[in-house]
C-alpha cells in the first residue's frame, strides 16, 4: 500500500466489489488482507473490547462480548442477510463511510476509537473523525484501519439501535438512531446519541447528549430531548425517503431507543 | 357462438368412469422439484460453453432524440471486438412492434427512451465489449421529452410516434349511464394511479444462438413461447419459420416479462450469430433487466360509481389512461382487458368505459401477471369499499348484493352461464377470517390493526376475437414410458407438470414414467404462448385430447389381448386390466410392446380450440373470454402510526379455479402472488429523473419484499365451479391470485387508519404524511 497509491484493501468486498462493478471506484490493485490471521479477533483487553479488521458481522454478533454493547449487536446481527454478514466486516462497514452504515452509530455512542496504521505510524483516532463525507473517509492511501476498540461499558449502562427500512431486513436504513446511557440511581450520568442517514456522515448530536446528562429520564424529559434533535439534523430527500419523513422520525427513533436502553438497564439490574 | 368441440369436464369423468381421481386434485411432488432444489436443473446460461462470444446492446442515453449519425469506426478496431451491428445491417425486417409497427429492432432514425437499442456489440469478452460500449459515438438532435401522460397529451406536444401520442382507444357503452346515476342515492368518484412494477424474475433475460450452416439457426432461450421467439427471429432475418429452431430451457420466472423480452433477446442473439457465423451468448445483468426490460404498464383510472339505498350498484363511468412508455407493445390488449373488466366482478346494468393508451419517453410497459386487472381492481375495489361505507353497510354484505352469479352479465354484457364462484369465495374468506368479529380497529400502543376485503375476476387466456387454441403430443415408448411434448413452457409455475397429471389420470401411467421434453419448435406442436393464465387450462386440455387418443390405442390393444369388450378395460397404476376380472391384467410396459407389435398407434397429438368469442367494436359488447377465474381475499394489516410502517400480518385467500388439478401448485401461486402484490402495494417503485433515466436499477434501491415481510398465509379456500370446455374443468390461477391482493391491503389500511390511498406504492413516508395531516 505504501508503493501503490491506487490500491485498495479488501476484506469482505460487500461494498468494494459493488463500487468497482458500478465504476464508482477503479483501483489499480486490490490487496486482500484476509490472509493476516492476527487481524481476525474480538476480545477484551486493557479495558477495551477490541475488534480486528477482518472480523465479520457474524463473528461480532455471535460473540458474548457484544452483550455489553447491545446497540452494536442490534446493528450487526441484522445488517444485510446471512451471506452479507458472513462476508462483510464491521471495519469495512465503517471505512466505507456511508451515512447509512449500520454499525457506525452504535460505535459512535459507545465512544469507539479506531487504530489507523501505516508503514510510518500507528494512530488512535475517535471513530467520528473517520467520517469525512458521504463514502469519504479520512484515511491516506497508505493507511489501514487495523482495529476498532470500544471502552468496556461501565455497570449501569446500556445501549440500543433502532432503524426504519423499506422492508423488514436486508435493506439500507431510511433513518436510524443509536443511544447509549449510563444511569446512577435514577439520574443519567452519561449519554450518547447518533443518527444514520440524516447527514453526509453518521451524525453524533452532542447537544442532545448534554441535555440528557444529569437529568432523570422521565417520559417528559425524554420527549423534550428527542424533539430537540430536529434542530441539529439536516436530512435530504432521495429514493430511500423524504427529508420531512426522516426529520419526523428522528424523535420517534430516539424515544424508542431511549426506552429500550432503559429497559435493558433495568433488566440487567 | 360456435358449438364448442367437447365438454371436457364431463367427458373425461364419463369415459374414465371413476368416482375418485387417481392424481387429479391430489398433491403430487413435481418431477422437476428435486433437481431444482439441488441446483442441478439447467437454465439457458448453463448451456453456454466457456469462451463463447458475448453480445451486448448499445443503448440510447437520450430519452427522445433524432439520431444524426452513429459512428462505430472506433469501436470495431478495439482488440477483442468481433463485430458491431446497427439497424443498417438488418436485411430482413427492422420493425418488430408487437401490436403496432412502432418499434425498431435497432434504432436508426430516432430514439424513444433512455435504453433504446441502437447497436449490437459482439466481443470475445466483457472487457472488450465494455470498451466498445464507450467507443460508439452517436450524434443526437434532441427532441422535447415527455415523462408523464399529461405532458404527452398536451396539445403542443410533438408526436413520439407517427399518428400521435395516443396509441389506441377503447370504449364500452352498456345500458344508460345517466339513468343509472339518477337512480343512485350515493355517488363516489376518485382517480387512482398505479405505477410501473418490475418482474424481478430470479433468472435474467438470456439467449444462446448457434448458426447451422448459412440457412438455419438454433437458439436456446427463456421466453414464454418458443413459437413467438421463432416468429420474431424469422421476421428479423427474413427467413421461413422452419429455418429457425428455438429450444426453451427451464426458465427461472417470467411473470409476463419474458413474453415480451424473450422474443427480442432471442432475436438479437440469433441475428448476431447468423451475421457473424458463430455462436453468440446474450445474457442480461440485473441492472439491464431493471432499467430496460418492459415493466407493468402504469395506469391512471378515474372512476365514478353510484349505488342505491338498497345496496345495488346502479352505474359506473370509467376513464382509463394507460401509459405505454416508448412503445405500444401489448397496450391494446392490456387496455382492452381493463376496459372489459371495468365494473369488476359485479353485475352493473349501466356502464360507460373509455380507454386511451398514451406514449411517453420512458421504458415501455408490457405483459405482467394480472395484465391490467391489478390497476383496474385497485380502483374498483376501493370504490366498492367507499360505497359500502357511504351507505353504512358492511363491505362484504354490500359486495354480496352485487357479485356476479350464474346468469349475470359482465361489463361487456357477456352472459356467464356457468363456472361462477365468486360468491362462495367471498363467503369463504368472510367465515374463515371471522370477519364480523373484526369490524373495529384494534390498538396496541402506537400500532393499529384493521381488516380489509378485496375481490377479483380475470378472463382466462386471450380476449376478444383473438383465435385461441393449443396443442400437445405424446409418444408411448416400448418400455411403457412417455415422452410428453408441449409448447407451454416451464417458468417455475408447474403447468407442464399439471399436463402430465392429466395424461397420467387418463392413461394410468404414473407421472414419474412421463418425461416432459424441453419445448423445441422443430418437434413440438405450437401451443401458443404461456400467458393469460392459459398454460394449464388450454395446454392441459390439448394434453387431455392427446391422452384420450393414446388411451384408445391402449384400450383397443388390451381388449384384443384379454378378448373382452373395450369398455371393460381399466387403465391405472401402471397396468391395464379387466374391470370384471382384475386378475386379468398386463403391465403397461408389456402393453406398450404389444401396441407396437400389433400395429396400434403409439403416438398421439391433441389440438384444442377454445369456444369462439366475438365483440362489437362500436359498443364494446360481446363475449370476451371463454371463462373467468374468481378470487377473494381478506387481509389483516398493522400500521405503526408513529413511523408509518405497514405490515401485512395475515391473509385469507380463496379462489374459484374450476378444478384444482394440484392444490400444492395453487398454494405456490397464491403465496408468490401475495408477496408480489404486497411489494407492489407497499414498496416497489421505479424512480425516474427529469432526463428519463432510471435511478434505481439495482436491488439496493428497487426494494421487493423478503420472507420477513410475508404475512401468515391461511390455506387457500378452493372453490370448484368447473369450466365445461377445459380438461377436468380447470381454470387458470397464476394471474387471478395477485389481483385482489392490492386493493385488499389498501382497504385494510383504510379500516385501520381511516386513510384512503389512491396512488401506489404506500411507503412509510407516504403513510406518515397522510397520518400527520389529521389525527386518527
Amino acid at each position: 500500500m505504501n508503493d501503490l497509491d491506487q490500491a485498495k484493501p479488501i476484506i469482505g468486498g460487500t461494498d468494494l466489489i459493488v463500487a468497482i462493478r458500478q465504476a464508482v471506484c477503479s483501483p489499480s490493485h486490490i490487496i486482500d488482507i484476509n490472509g493476516i490471521p492476527e487481524l481476525n479477533y474480538i476480545k477484551e483487553e486493557g479495558g477495551f473490547i477490541k475488534i480486528g479488521a477482518t472480523t465479520t458481522h457474524s463473528q461480532v454478533a455471535g460473540n458474548p462480548l457484544t452483550a455489553s454493547t447491545p446497540a452494536l449487536y442490534d446493528a450487526v446481527s441484522r445488517i444485510g442477510g446471512p451471506q452479507i454478514r458472513n462476508r462483510g466486516t464491521v471495519t469495512g462497514n465503517i471505512v466505507n463511510a456511508s451515512p447509512a452504515a449500520d454499525s457506525a452509530c452504535p460505535l459512535i455512542v459507545h465512544d469507539a476509537e479506531v487504530e489507523v496504521r501505516s508503514v510510518e505510524a500507528t494512530n488512535i483516532i475517535p471513530i467520528e473523525d473517520l467520517f469525512v463525507g458521504p463514502k469519504i473517509n479520512c484515511l491516506e492511501p497508505n493507511e489501514l484501519v487495523t482495529e476498532i476498540r470500544i471502552p468496556k461499558p461501565p455497570t449501569g449502562s446500556s445501549s440500543a439501535y433502532k432503524r426504519i427500512g423499506r422492508r423488514k431486513a436486508f435493506t439500507l436504513s431510511i433513518v436510524s438512531a443509536a443511544v447509549y446511557l449510563q444511569i446512577e440511581g435514577s439520574i443519567c450520568v452519561d449519554a450518547g446519541v447518533a443518527y444514520g442517514s440524516v447527514s453526509t456522515t453518521p451524525l453524533r448530536v452532542p447537544e442532545v447528549e448534554e441535555l440528557l446528562r444529569g437529568r432523570e429520564l422521565t417520559e417528559e424529559n425524554i420527549i423534550e430531548a428527542s424533539e430537540v434533535v430536529k434542530e441539529y439534523v439536516k436530512p435530504l430527500t432521495d429514493v430511500r425517503g423524504t427529508a420531512e419523513y426522516r426529520l419526523d422520525m428522528c424523535p420517534v427513533l430516539m424515544r424508542r431507543a431511549l426506552q429500550t436502553t432503559l429497559e435493558r438497564i433495568r433488566w440487567v439490574r | 357462438m360456435d358449438v364448442p368441440n367437447l365438454e371436457y369436464d364431463k367427458i373425461l369423468t364419463d369415459i374414465l368412469g371413476r368416482k375418485k381421481f387417481l392424481v387429479i386434485g391430489k398433491n403430487v411432488i413435481r418431477t422437476d422439484a428435486l433437481d431444482k432444489a439441488l441446483g442441478k436443473a439447467r437454465y439457458t446460461a448453463d448451456y453456454i460453453p466457456r469462451d463463447t462470444s458475448i453480445l451486448r446492446i448499445f443503448r440510447s442515453s437520450m430519452a427522445h432524440s433524432k439520431i444524426k449519425s452513429i459512428d462505430i469506426s472506433e469501436a470495431i478496431k478495439i482488440p477483442g471486438v468481433e463485430a458491431v451491428y446497427t439497424g443498417a445491417d438488418v436485411t430482413g425486417n427492422n420493425q418488430i412492434g408487437y401490436a403496432l409497427p412502432d418499434q425498431p429492432f435497432l434504432n436508426i432514425e430516432k430514439v424513444h427512451y433512455v435504453g433504446d437499442p441502437i447497436a449490437l456489440i459482439v466481443a470475445k469478452d466483457e472487457y472488450a465489449a465494455a470498451e466498445a460500449m464507450d467507443s460508439i459515438h452517436v450524434d443526437y438532435d434532441p427532441l422535447p421529452v415527455y415523462l408523464d401522460i399529461d405532458a404527452s397529451l398536451d396539445e403542443n406536444a410533438i408526436d413520439i410516434h407517427e399518428g400521435g401520442n395516443i396509441a389506441v382507444v377503447t370504449k364500452i357503452r352498456k345500458g344508460d349511464v345517466e339513468k343509472g346515476f339518477k337512480e343512485a342515492d350515493v355517488e363516489i368518484e376518485d382517480t387512482y394511479w398505479s405505477p410501473y412494477q418490475d418482474h424481478v424474475y430470479i433468472e435474467t433475460e438470456a439467449a444462446y444462438a448457434v448458426p447451422d450452416g448459412s440457412s438455419k439457426v438454433t437458439v436456446i432461450s427463456n421466453g414464454q413461447s418458443p413459437f413467438l421467439c421463432r416468429e420474431k427471429v424469422a421476421h428479423v432475418l427474413g427467413w421461413d419459420l422452419n429455418q429457425v429452431q428455438i429450444i426453451q430451457a427451464l426458465t427461472g420466472g417470467a411473470f409476463g416479462g419474458k413474453d415480451d423480452q424473450g422474443p427480442l433477446v432471442t432475436a438479437y442473439a440469433a441475428f448476431a450469430a447468423t451475421k457473424l457465423g458463430k455462436p453468440v451468448a446474450h445474457v442480461w445483468n440485473r441492472e439491464e433487466s431493471l432499467a430496460y426490460s418492459n415493466k407493468r404498464f402504469p395506469a391512471r383510472i378515474t372512476y365514478r360509481s353510484g349505488a342505491n339505498k338498497s345496496g345495488k350498484v346502479t352505474a359506473v363511468e370509467v376513464d382509463i389512461i394507460l401509459e405505454c412508455g416508448a412503445y405500444a407493445n401489448r397496450s391494446p390488449f392490456w387496455l382492452w382487458r381493463q376496459t372489459a373488466h371495468a365494473a369488476g366482478p359485479y353485475e352493473v346494468e349501466n356502464c360507460s368505459v373509455d380507454g386511451r393508451a398514451v406514449y411517453t419517453n420512458k421504458v415501455y410497459g408490457g405483459s405482467f401477471r394480472g395484465f391490467g386487472d391489478l390497476a383496474l381492481h385497485f380502483a374498483v375495489e376501493q370504490q366498492m369499499d367507499k360505497l359500502a361505507y357511504e351507505l353504512d353497510m358492511d363491505p362484504i354484505d354490500f359486495r354480496l348484493k352485487n357479485v356476479l352469479v350464474e346468469g349475470s352479465r359482465t361489463t361487456c354484457d357477456q352472459v356467464l352461464d356457468h363456472s361462477v364462484g365468486i360468491k362462495e369465495c367471498l363467503e369463504g374468506v368472510r367465515d374463515a377470517s371471522e370477519w364480523m368479529k373484526h369490524r373495529t380497529p384494534v390498538w396496541d400502543g402506537k400500532k393499529v390493526r384493521g381488516y380489509g376485503v378485496g375481490l377479483a375476476y380475470h378472463g382466462i387466456s386471450t380476449s376478444r376475437s383473438t383465435p385461441d387454441w393449443s396443442a400437445a403430443s405424446l409418444l408411448l415408448n416400448q418400455d411403457g414410458t412417455i415422452n410428453y411434448r408441449t409448447g407451454i413452457v416451464e417458468i417455475g409455475q408447474g403447468s407442464p407438470f399439471g399436463h402430465i397429471k392429466i395424461v397420467s389420470e387418463i392413461t394410468g401411467i404414473p407421472v414419474n414414467k412421463i418425461i416432459i421434453d424441453l419445448p423445441d419448435t422443430d418437434s413440438t406442436l405450437n401451443a401458443k404462448p404461456t400467458h393469460g393464465s392459459r398454460g394449464l387450462m388450454m395446454g392441459g386440455t390439448a394434453a387431455a385430447k392427446a391422452a384420450l387418443m393414446l388411451r384408445e390405442s391402449m384400450v383397443k390393444c388390451a381388449a384384443e389381448l384379454f378378448d373382452i369388450p373395450e369398455d371393460k378395460v381399466e387403465l391405472r397404476d401402471n397396468e391395464a386390466y379387466d374391470k370384471d376380472n382384475p386378475d386379468t391384467s398386463i403391465p403397461i410396459k408389456e402393453l406398450a410392446e404389444e401396441i407396437y407389435l400389433r400395429g396400434y398407434d403409439p403416438g398421439a397429438y391433441g389440438y384444442f380450440k377454445a369456444p369462439k368469442r366475438f365483440f362489437d367494436p362500436e359498443t364494446g359488447l360481446g363475449v370476451n373470454y371463454s371463462v373467468y377465474t374468481f378470487a377473494a381475499t381478506v387481509a389483516e394489516v398493522e400500521v405503526d402510526t408513529e413511523t408509518g410502517e405497514t405490515q401485512v400480518t395475515r391473509i385469507w385467500p380463496a379462489m374459484d379455479c374450476g378444478r384444482a388439478i394440484d392444490p400444492m401448485i395453487i398454494e405456490g401461486q397464491v403465496e408468490g402472488a401475495i408477496s408480489q402484490g404486497l411489494g407492489f402495494t407497499l414498496m416497489e417503485n421505479i424512480e425516474i429523473n427529469n432526463k428519463g433515466q432510471i435511478l434505481n436499477p439495482n436491488f439496493t434501491d428497487y426494494v421487493i419484499p423478503s420472507s420477513l415481510d410475508t404475512p401468515e398465509i391461511e390455506p387457500c379456500i378452493i372453490v370448484e365451479k368447473p369450466y365445461k370446455y377445459g380438461a377436468f374443468g380447470a381454470k387458470g390461477v397464476g394471474e387471478p391470485a395477485i389481483i385482489s391482493i392490492v386493493p385488499t391491503i389498501a382497504n385494510a389500511i383504510y379500516h385501520a387508519t381511516g386513510r384512503r390511498f389512491s396512488s401506489l406504492p404506500i411507503r412509510p413516508w407516504t403513510m406518515h404524511k397522510a397520518l400527520k395531516e389529521g389525527q386518527i
